[in-house]
């Protein structure tokens, strides 16, 4: 009987022992599991904003095409017309040195004057006449002359170009926001403004821009990832446009909020295709035209900053893509948030 | 300068035509920024040489280069632009054959250079209006001549064998050396030619040969051409067509056929060749002929000239 007891406690023993080894078992599988995930959620993390950094470049690189050409053209004018300004000094103080030649000449009767005779009087005389009528002549000439001011409608065209370099420069500058990282008190009409400069090549003679642009307080936000956001709803417009249309932005603040549309008269998103819009990867672009991480960007962004995106679109008609972010600036999330998502 | 040239300048760009007025003033210039005019500015005041922009909202520059070749052959053109893409390139040659293509900012010496160079050869050298021959002569000038392909990889070498061999005398190559020896013993009017075998740049041997012998019509398959390579095969290279690889049936054809006409129109007509002349090879670049080997380009040289008439352009 005792016995019988003995063995029974035994084997609840070895069963609770079991069950307990048993337990501390799955512990320890779900603790690896649970970092596993973690691991994997920290690799995500770095992937995404590795495909940010990646899209920040593959548009950097095609700005910089669209920019190349918006640079080289005043540059060759302005380089050009220094030079033959130049040119033109050069041939001016030819005309010059004529006029000089010419006052010499009539210097020289002075000279004459107090050993003269009769029959070098006249011959004075004569001199004086010649004299007059190269003074004239070369003072004709150089009145005529259109050096002077063909140099200065070029230098005119030199300095208007290098108006427009030192503005795209500014813009280039104002659009990465180099000089300034991190959360900054920004007014996103200079944003929207910048943007639309870095866009220009894809805009003009096709694209009529319509601006309505509210004075806006200013938004807490990472002025180069707004700026990023604006140049892809600018660019994705252009590109939804076939042949001639218009783009409108309307910028408009709510007491709590800060919205900015951008209406284009494209083709409009199709029904199948809206939900998808602002997934990773999704393009409805031909391969090597889009990357399909333009909308996904965006989006990323503007949630980064508390705010939200929505769109209404119309197909053959167009499409609003609508920002809002909050006035206090990424209180939903906390800058720390946005920060991470910096690449 | 005896006589002045006419010289034409299109870009919508006001400021660039002003500029390009100064820098040519000793010429007469005739200026607009108007596309849609240029055809008919052209003819009217008899241009010898055009200078166009690109990218303009009317029409793009490759696109006014091409109707002024048709409707006024006699000018040679002269692209000028801010922004090269590969269709601007590709264009300038298939499309407008350039005479010389030229980034902004341009440099003011070497333009001017440039186009009184143009306007000489564009008034003494007689003009070529259509490649293509009449069908007998044609005939007679692809069983006369020979086509060399110059080709490494061994797939691309058979679609140009299937597409070539029923219609010309073909000969393969598969390196620049294999090239000349066939060139040596063959008179060949059209050189086909990849930009590399394997590893070894070609475009060097094709600036050499262009300025040799400049009647030879050169035809580059490329599979993603690089701008900058192309625009110095155009000035440097003076390249007849540039066709993308995969090759296509029709377009290869059409291309070797006007290809020996011009072959062959050449080869009457020796002073026409001074219309394809090549830039001089500058010596900065690294695929400058100029750092060929000497033997090789020694023997480039003394190919034999097989121009009727003899005298050596």
């Amino acid at each position: 009987m005792l016995w019988a007891i003995v063995v029974l406690l035994l084997c609840a023993c070895a069963a609770l022992g079991f069950l307990w080894f048993r337990e501390r078992q799955g512990n320890a599988a779900l603790v690896a599991r649970q970092r596993d995930a973690e691991e994997e959620i920290k690799r995500l993390q770095a992937t995404q904003s590795q495909v940010i950094h990646t899209t920040k470049l593959a548009s950097l690189g095609q700005m910089v095409a669209g920019v190349a050409h918006e640079i080289n053209t005043p540059l060759g004018f302005v380089k050009s017309n220094v030079e033959v300004v130049a040119d033109l000094l050069d041939d001016y103080r030819k005309l010059v040195k004529q006029y000089d030649a010419a006052v010499q000449y009539c210097l020289q009767p002075v000279d004459l004057i107090f050993g003269a005779d009769k029959a070098s009087l006249d011959k004075l005389v004569k001199h004086v006449e010649e004299a007059r009528r190269k003074l004239f002549e070369a003072r004709a000439t150089l009145e005529k002359s259109p050096l002077l001011s063909d140099a200065k409608e070029l230098l005119k065209d030199a300095s208007d170009g290098l108006t427009q370099l030192a503005s795209l420069v500014q813009n280039l500058k104002g659009f990465s926001r180099v000089d300034r990282d991190g959360m900054d008190l920004v007014d996103l009409n200079e944003g929207i403004e910048s943007a639309l400069s870095i866009a220009q090549h894809q805009l003009r003679d096709r694209v009529r821009v319509v601006k309505h642009l509210q004075p806006l307080p200013k938004v807490r936000c990472m002025a180069s990832q707004m700026n990023q956001v604006f140049l892809n709803l600018i660019t994705n417009a252009a590109q939804a446009i076939d042949g001639e249309g218009t783009l409108t932005i309307e910028s408009r603040a709510t007491p709590k909020e800060v919205e900015i549309s951008f209406a284009d008269t494209g083709c409009g998103i199709p029904d199948d295709v809206l939900p998808k819009i602002f997934d990773p990867f999704f393009t409805t672009k031909p391969v090597g035209e889009g990357t399909g991480l333009g909308l996904s960007i965006v989006h990323k962004i503007v949630k980064g900053h508390g705010g939200s995106i929505k769109v209404r679109t119309t197909p053959r008609k167009g499409s609003v893509f609508t920002v809002s972010l909050p006035v206090d600036g990424a209180a939903a999330t906390g800058p720390a948030a946005v920060a991470a998502n910096a690449a | 300068m005896s006589d002045p040239l006419r010289i034409l300048l299109i870009d919508d760009e006001e400021r660039i035509l002003r500029a390009l007025r100064a820098l040519l003033r000793e010429h007469v210039t005739f200026a607009t920024t108007d596309p849609l005019q240029a055809v008919a500015l052209a003819r009217q005041h008899d241009v010898d040489v055009v200078i166009c922009d690109q990218r303009m909202p009317e029409k793009p520059g490759i696109e006014v280069l091409r109707e002024i070749k048709e409707s006024h052959p006699r000018a040679l053109r002269i692209l000028l632009t801010g922004y090269s893409d590969l269709k601007a390139v590709l264009g300038s040659v298939n499309e407008s054959e350039v005479f010389r293509f030229v980034n902004k900012p341009w440099n003011n010496a070497e333009l001017k250079a440039l186009v009184t160079e143009a306007g000489q050869i564009a008034r003494e050298a007689p003009v070529i209006a259509r490649d293509a021959l009449p069908p007998t002569e044609h005939d007679r000038a692809r069983s006369a001549v020979g086509v060399l392909v110059i080709e490494s990889d061994a797939a691309v070498q058979q679609r140009l064998r299937e597409i070539l061999q029923p219609y010309y005398k073909v000969n393969f190559a598969n390196s620049a050396e294999r090239a000349l020896q066939i060139m040596e013993q063959q008179e060949t009017a059209v050189v086909i030619s990849e930009t590399q075998a394997g590893r070894n740049d070609l475009t060097g041997l094709l600036k050499a040969l262009k300025l040799h012998h400049p009647h030879i019509a050169t035809v580059v398959l490329t599979e993603r051409a690089n701008a900058q390579t192309a625009i110095e095969l155009i000035n440097e290279g003076q390249v007849y067509r540039m066709l993308l690889k995969p090759v296509r049936m029709g377009t290869c054809r059409l291309s070797v056929d006007s290809a020996i006409g011009r072959y062959w129109q050449l080869k009457q007509n020796p002073q026409a060749a001074r219309r394809f002349t090549a830039a001089p090879p500058s010596e900065h670049s690294t695929t400058s002929p100029l750092r060929l080997p000497a033997a090789l380009l020694n023997r480039i040289r003394s190919l034999p000239g097989r121009l009727l008439g003899a005298a050596r352009v």
